[in-house]
């Protein structure tokens, strides 16, 4: 897996380089701004939405590329390639996940970082309301994202490889892709979270509040469905890859 | 001799039409096939069906006694007819790519190779002409040390100098060991490496034999029995 993952690397790497290296120099930027003496108080609160919006960005392209590092694959001349490389497809599914999570990862470490630099330039007063207003377990919160997340990208995944089973023609698969991906996200809520809905359903925002225990464990009753759905998808993606699509 | 591939009632249908059409082939180590016939005919489908990219609607396809799968990967070498490799990469880069996924790579072979075909290795995948292209995917494909090599139209939209330089490879390549599959309509070019032949149309195949026997019982070319028959 890990000469999949080097190529992977390969790959891409200039785009890898470009998006870190523009969130890194926006985030020094707006830094060096509000590190000056000349620099008032109120704004540093644009300085903070400005780099929120910008990290934003970078981390909706993150999951761009996760999904077409699959889809390049499955539907561009590249996948003769891919596919006649004598590895299982859990290898090649596995280290394009992994890029991904180091991509994450780093876009996690960068965002937080510059992130709690600006904040800490706030006025010690407003930090701690918006402390006080802000008041996540850490643990739960970052696993329920971090499953969610890789939910979503394995749903996608999925999607597009049942398509490469179902159709040769390329004509409709973008269409055929959506339609599953939307019924499973119709048919996972009714059926698979439906019984626990009760206890999840206001995990979105507040999970792990230290104000409401029932949510906590509303968020790891969450965060367990949806390791569950990750391996699920991963499997079945897996199993797809080597045995029934047609490149 | 030994068989390595067998396809038995192999069939292939996209909606209602039928690629293949319950196709008995069998091939044995040691020799060069041909799979011959006009495009449209099949020839790809049954190549990309050995090699793992689609899968068969009805019937088997054996390789090493293995259907095709992670195995089978591992002892045969594709050569397809499109240009599939990553845009990113430099010639020094596939070579690379396939040393490092391949055990059966030979990356010597390989660099004597693109010397032979004139290849540079610093030349990016993205600036070759349709004859460089050819000839790297050739190279690349028959610098391993498989078992079974299946070439698709290697000779499609070449120029003569790169042609001839194709044929000088593949014969060079030949070993008791292993088994070439070339599928083609370029005839003329390839005959003299055929040990056998199967001709192909609509699916089904509609003549095969031994290439000698062929060419003294009809009294002509294989060529000419192409056309003929086409």
């Amino acid at each position: 897996m890990m000469t999949l993952l080097k190529y992977e690397i390969y790959r891409r790497w200039r785009w890898l380089v470009l998006r870190y290296a523009a969130l890194i120099i926006i985030g020094a930027i707006l830094l060096n701004r509000v590190s000056s003496p000349a620099y008032q108080y109120e704004f540093i609160g644009e300085s903070i939405g400005k780099f929120a919006l910008t990290s934003l960005v970078i981390f909706v392209i993150i999951i761009i590329e996760g999904i077409n590092m699959l889809k390049e694959d499955l539907f561009e001349e590249c996948g003769y390639l891919t596919f006649t490389i004598p590895n299982k497809g859990r290898t090649i599914l596995a280290s394009k996940l992994v890029l991904l999570f180091f991509q994450l990862s780093f876009w996690t470490i960068i965002s937080i970082g510059f992130g709690s630099i600006l904040f800490s330039k706030l006025p010690y007063r407003e930090m701690v309301q918006i402390k006080t207003q802000i008041n996540f377990y850490f643990y739960p919160t970052l696993l329920f994202i971090l499953t969610a997340f890789f939910n979503f990208v394995l749903m996608i995944h999925f999607s597009l490889t049942l398509t490469r089973t179902l159709l040769v023609n390329k004509r409709y698969s973008s269409l055929l892709s959506t339609g599953i991906f939307f019924f499973l996200v119709y048919f996972i809520e009714k059926v698979y979270y439906g019984p626990f809905l009760n206890q999840i359903q206001y995990i979105s925002i507040e999970i792990g509040s230290r104000a409401n225990t029932t949510l906590l464990s509303g968020g790891y009753t969450a965060v367990f469905l949806n390791i569950i759905l990750t391996a699920i998808f991963f499997t079945a993606t897996s199993y797809l890859l080597e045995n029934k699509i047609n490149i | 001799m030994e068989q390595i591939l067998k396809a038995t009632q192999l069939s292939k249908y996209f909606y209602q039409k039928k690629a293949l059409d319950k196709v008995d082939l069998s091939i044995e180590k040691g020799k060069i096939y041909g799979i011959l016939g006009p495009n449209g005919g099949g020839k790809s489908t049954f190549l990309k069906i050995a090699a793992g990219l689609l899968k068969p609607s009805q019937g088997e396809i054996t390789i090493d006694n293995e259907k095709p799968g992670t195995y089978t990967k591992s002892i045969v070498s594709y050569l397809p007819e499109i240009n599939y490799l990553y845009k990113w990469m430099k010639i020094k880069d596939a070579v690379n790519f396939f040393k490092d996924l391949y055990a059966d790579f030979n990356a010597e072979k390989a660099r004597e190779s693109l010397k032979f075909m004139e290849l540079e290795e610093e030349e990016k995948v993205t600036t070759l002409s349709k004859g460089m292209m050819g000839r790297l995917k050739l190279t690349l494909a028959l610098s391993r040390k498989s078992k079974v090599y299946l070439l698709d139209e290697p000779l499609n939209g070449i120029d003569p100098i790169s042609r001839e330089k194709i044929i000088t490879s593949i014969l060079d390549s030949y070993s008791e060991e292993a088994s070439i599959l070339i599928s083609s309509h370029l005839i003329y070019y390839i005959e003299k490496l055929l040990d056998y032949v199967f001709f192909l149309s609509e699916g089904r195949i509609i003549l095969s034999g031994d290439a000698e026997e062929l060419r003294n019982k009809r009294g002509m070319s294989i060529d000419k029995l192409f056309q003929e028959v086409f």
